[in-house]
């Protein structure tokens, strides 16, 4: 389930960045290794609240940098 | 809930011929915006759009469902639109339905997916009274002056 759970959120995350599955490194971050911008970043964000039907407060938008971080934040989310 | 034009002017940096929100009808806390647009038969686009078979572009319902949208982006974050940011449309996805003509009211229908401070997305409809016109997601950026 793990493994699926990162998959998932790695093939969401490319398709919306348009970076193949292949080139997205777990620490590559989104916005200096990434080229994701504020469209890019918002578009992210309303993907997983839409799929995993979670909120993600403004506030922690900005700490949520890479691929890890963010598989690591959704999880701690879905514990709530 | 009524705004009026003069108050949309307050809001919306966009001025005739190219302002598409004639009122708002109805506000839903910071959900859901719903505005109007009567399409007049002497709409500057009719003229080449088409020459005797009056169309509304599609590019334009899209301006519309932004135009709405930056209302509804401004009752999310009033402090920052009182600013009069810049508001950049980044992105539409959309499908037309049915085609808009002189004498519709266009009905504008404007929902909350995701608003931040820096950017905002929507999912939009378009309607005439009750058929749906047309359907849009846009993602948009806001640019603060200074």
């Amino acid at each position: 389930m793990k493994n699926n759970y990162e998959e998932e959120i790695k093939t969401l995350v490319s398709e919306i960045i348009e970076v193949p599955v292949e080139k997205l490194e777990p620490d590559a971050d989104f916005f200096k290794d990434l080229g994701v911008d504020s469209l890019k970043a918002i578009e992210i964000v309303a993907a997983f609240e839409k799929k995993y039907r979670m909120i993600i407060p403004e506030k922690d938008i900005p700490n949520i940098r890479n691929l890890r971080q963010i598989t690591e934040y959704t999880k701690h989310l879905e514990k709530v | 809930m009524h705004w009026d034009r003069e108050k949309i002017k307050t809001i919306l940096p966009h001025r005739e011929p190219f302002l598409f929100i004639d009122e708002v009808i109805e506000i839903d806390g910071t959900k859901k915006l719903i505005a109007s647009k009567n399409i007049k038969d002497n709409e500057f686009f009719f003229e080449g759009h088409f020459p005797g078979r009056p169309i509304m572009p599609g590019v334009l319902i899209i301006e519309a469902m932004a135009q709405a949208s930056i209302i509804l982006y401004y009752i999310c974050k009033p402090e920052i639109g009182k600013t009069h940011p810049n508001y950049y449309l980044g992105k539409a996805k959309a499908e037309f339905l049915s085609p808009v003509v002189p004498g519709d009211k266009l009905i504008l229908e404007t929902n909350n997916v995701k608003i931040t401070d820096e950017a905002g997305v929507v999912d939009a409809l378009a309607r005439v009274g009750d058929k749906i016109v047309a359907k849009a997601n846009l993602v948009f950026s806001i640019k603060r002056n200074g």
